[in-house]
């Protein structure tokens, strides 16, 4: 490579000492080179090289000229692609769901265990990003949090803190769908009352403060522009907590009320069927940002999501068979296929530990997911699409994950063949530009597949 | 049997003549499959190849063969692989209920074919993922449980489908029968079963082949009087005529499995194996084939909470032990397998002719080779890859998915 080159590095050298200020350090520098770059955006690149500086993807192409300083990992003969992102999992959680039904309070954050298997398995099979979010057995679930799949603290690991909300439509402990409804119904209601009688007290208050100090500049104009910057941990309504207010903001309910003002993305699961039309009106009703996790059924509502672009999960169960109660006549049910011929895009989940295993292991692995729809006729392509770019999008974290391109986090995976083929499997995985996984050093691994693969081979 | 076929088929291309209805003659007549790849399993792979089919079996495989007059041609296409129907030497749910008679220990000469559901999904389950073939194994809740049946997953006649009323006797060599147990405290209770621990089981199993082996009469305790003689299937497998099923899972269950058969001198096979790959060297050694059950990746699994380990069937392969896949879904199964250090030509292996030869049927399924029966899968693609779907599955000559059979959905 050009860049190997004696005078080429001295070059890089001297450009780099004419800019001591923003010269990092060679330990935050990364350069892969000699591997197809798969960038989800844009076709692929032969022998491309990826600079990553500070955890972050400086450049993609061919022709880079590579720092001298950089650490240089040779990914030739290997595939790079966008670390994969798995749009919900309530696996990296302790304990999936809270027992009380009614938690839009809680976050996972407090349940985040880094040491759960599934970061593990995570890292070994590629995936970076998780929504980890809680499970379907609450009627309000709790805050989720986007976290990396790395870290010694759950607070490392974050990427996005109060990233949704979680709703369930199934109902909770041993009440009936009726009651379940319109107890979800009731607490939306309420909370809308709530932020009205917030709203006025805190106008009434505003022309009381206005009358007795009028030499105050022009009074602060509802929330809308700090709602921008939520990455503050503080609940925006904080600031007016300097005036003696009896109607002061219940912590308590500061979910519910982002969730109405839409700034809190509400993941509405879907049991059956007969719950899409009642979450359609939900999101319709209370004006929701919602991203729908659909449970096996509910396939047969299929045309009612087709043209609402609600961005929309399957079930772990992609394919199987269901028997019609009457003739008992049984059908093979396959999910991507249904969907895609609807023109609904979809995005996949694993099984996890806590689901009714399958037959086989696969539905634990996100690529064989994305496998099983290649199977059933998905173009490879819109596979990996799903797998990165289509959840980052999903959860809107797409400026910064989800596809190699420059200024997004360097979260890379190393694979060492094609994407979805049987022999391949995770190299190298790197989150924020540091290396978290290696096949070679994986332990675990090798002690799984003892002695055949790794060690056998090597004299 | 190969050199009787082509007469036959040279009778049925005259019958075909002389017929005045030509459905009847689309039925009964000549098909010929080609495809990009034809795995024999047992001669290779062909590419490209084709395989004859007259009257329900294989009559022709050969990488070219000119159709017959009046044969239907199936031409899969340039990258569909053909390959044998899969075997599965412990198919799941083809019982409706409990697969084992409980109210004796010792039921050997009792059979889950009564017991089989016809119309089951679990068949329509197995075909549609490539397998024609199935072991309905009885459950391990019995010491001796009784005999293994092989059948296919789908077919016209209930009888036709009986591939073998016999395919050896299963015996459990784990702690399963023991479990629910407890010591004769309470003798007026109907529940007292023998076993309460591992030694019972071995114990009893023990004490049976040594009655068995001596023409003792039947232990009234652990036998069911109705049943015959329940030692005969016994000492058909200590004389070498049957093969003893040995559901064990165990390192040390496996070594009492060895055990036993040098005792008793049946030749046994085991079924279930998660830890296996800990006495591999013993296994090869007696020849003792493999069937293992559905792997898990997760957790430690079973009742015995056995050790995880993912390439079983690999170190099995290259200790140089027989290894078959089974527990459904066997083209995943077999995929990781491969994935996980199985090699590729012992994964077809595993999925077809060793659990075939297992149950003793390898004359008639588990390979494509002329003479056997027309259980074929064509895929689109390379069975190995997770991407690759089954197209049909063929039973007997007849293509029985996607498109079932209307007269199966009247069974």
């Amino acid at each position: 490579m050009a860049t190997n080159h004696p005078i080429m590095r001295l070059a890089s050298v001297a450009a780099l000492a004419l800019l001591p200020a923003v010269a990092a350090t060679g330990q935050d520098q990364l350069a892969i080179t000699g591997g197809r770059v798969v960038p989800v955006v844009g076709d692929p690149i032969e022998n491309g090289i990826v600079l990553i500086r500070g955890g972050t993807i400086q450049a993609v192409g061919t022709d880079l000229e590579i720092p001298i300083e950089a650490k240089v990992i040779d990914a030739s003969g290997k595939v790079v692609l966008p670390g994969f992102v798995e749009p919900h999992s309530p696996e990296p959680l302790v304990q999936p769901n809270e027992v009380n039904p009614n938690v839009p309070f809680v976050t996972v954050v407090d349940a985040i265990d880094p040491n759960a298997t599934y970061f593990e398995d995570a890292r070994r099979n590629g995936v970076t990003t998780v929504h980890a979010i809680p499970g379907n057995n609450t009627m309000f679930g709790g805050k989720s949090a986007v976290v990396k799949t790395s870290g010694t603290f759950a607070e490392d690991m974050i990427l996005k803190r109060d990233a949704a909300l979680k709703l369930s439509l199934r109902p909770s402990g041993s009440s009936s769908r009726m009651s379940h409804l319109s107890r979800l119904r009731r607490e939306l209601d309420e909370t809308k009352r709530y932020m009205k009688t917030l709203e006025e007290k805190r106008k009434e208050d505003q022309d009381a403060q206005a009358q007795a100090d009028d030499d105050r500049e022009e009074p602060d104009d509802e929330s809308a522009p700090r709602q921008e910057e939520d990455e503050d941990e503080e609940p925006d309504r904080d600031s007016d907590s300097s005036t003696p207010d009896p109607a002061e903001p219940d912590p308590q309910r500061e979910a519910m009320v982002r969730l109405l003002k839409g700034e809190l993305t509400a993941f509405i699961y879907c049991e059956l069927a007969m719950d899409v039309p009642q979450a359609l009106r939900l999101i319709d009703d209370y004006g929701l940002d919602a991203v729908l996790i659909l449970g096996r059924d509910c396939h047969k509502a299929v045309g009612l999501l087709a043209g609402r672009e609600i961005p929309v999960i399957l079930d772990p169960s992609l394919v199987f068979w269901e028997t019609d109660p009457r003739t008992d006549k049984d059908e093979l049910v396959v999910l991507p296929r249904i969907y895609r011929e609807a023109g609904v895009p979809i995005t996949f989940q694993t099984a996890g530990g806590s689901s009714v295993s399958a037959a086989t292991i696969g539905p634990n692995y996100l690529w064989f997911q994305a496998a099983t729809a290649v199977k059933y006729g998905m173009p490879i392509e819109e596979a990996i699409e799903a797998l990165t770019l289509r959840p980052a999008r999903l959860l809107k974290i797409d400026e910064f994950v989800g596809s190699i391109e420059e200024g997004k986090d360097a979260d890379l995976i190393i694979l060492t063949g094609d994407p979805l083929r049987l022999g391949t499997w995770v190299d190298t995985t790197i989150i924020d530009g540091r290396v978290v996984y290696r096949r070679d050093e994986d332990s675990r691994l090798k002690e799984l597949l003892r002695p055949s693969i790794s060690e056998r081979g090597e004299p | 049997m190969s050199r009787r076929r082509p007469d036959r088929r040279c009778l049925l291309a005259t019958l075909a003549l002389i017929a005045i209805s030509p459905t009847a003659r689309a039925a009964e007549g000549d098909v010929l499959v080609r495809a990009g790849t034809v795995e024999t399993v047992e001669s290779g792979p062909l590419r490209p190849g084709a395989v004859l089919i007259s009257g329900g079996t294989i009559a022709q495989v050969s990488a070219e063969i000119e159709p017959p007059e009046g044969a239907e041609v199936i031409d899969l296409g340039e990258d569909a692989t053909l390959m044998p129907g899969l075997v599965d030497a412990d198919l799941p749910g083809g019982v409706t209920g409990p697969a084992v008679e409980e109210t004796r220990e010792i039921t050997p000469t009792f059979s889950p074919l009564p017991a089989v559901d016809w119309s089951s999904r679990a068949f329509l389950e197995a075909l549609a993922g490539g397998t024609t073939t199935g072991a309905i194994v009885p459950s391990s809740e019995n010491v001796i449980p009784g005999l293994a049946v092989v059948v296919k997953t789908a077919g016209e006649e209930q009888s036709d489908r009986v591939v073998s009323r016999d395919a050896g006797l299963v015996i459990t060599v784990a702690s399963d029968p023991a479990s629910r147990n407890r010591s004769r405290t309470r003798p007026d209770s109907i529940y007292v079963r023998q076993p309460t621990n591992r030694m019972g089981v071995v114990g009893l199993l023990r004490e049976s082949f040594a009655r068995a082996a001596r023409g003792a009469d039947p232990d009234p305790d652990t036998t069911s009087p109705a049943a015959g003689d329940p030692y005969e299937p016994l000492r058909e497998a200590m004389a070498g005529r049957r093969s003893v099923l040995a559901i064990s899972r165990t390192d040390f269950d496996m070594l009492t499995v060895l055990r036993l058969a040098g005792e008793f001198g049946y030749a046994p096979v085991v079924y279930g194996g998660h830890e296996a790959y800990k006495v591999a060297e013993p296994l090869a050694s007696s020849r003792v084939p493999v069937v293992l059950g559905a792997l898990r990746v997760d957790r430690p699994f079973g009742p015995e909470g056995t050790e995880l380990i993912w390439n079983v069937a690999g170190i099995l392969h290259e200790a140089g032990v027989s290894v078959s896949l089974s527990g459904g879904d066997l083209l995943d199964q077999a995929r990781f397998a491969s994935r996980f250090g199985l090699p590729r030509e012992a994964a077809l292996r595993a999925i077809t002719i060793e659990p075939a030869r297992v149950l003793g049927v390898d004359g008639r399924v588990g390979s494509i080779s002329p003479g056997k029966d027309a259980d074929l899968v064509a895929l689109d693609g390379d069975p190995l890859e997770f991407t690759t779907a089954v197209r049909w599955t063929m039973v007997d000559g007849a293509i029985r998915f996607p498109k079932p059979d209307p007269s199966q959905q009247e069974d």
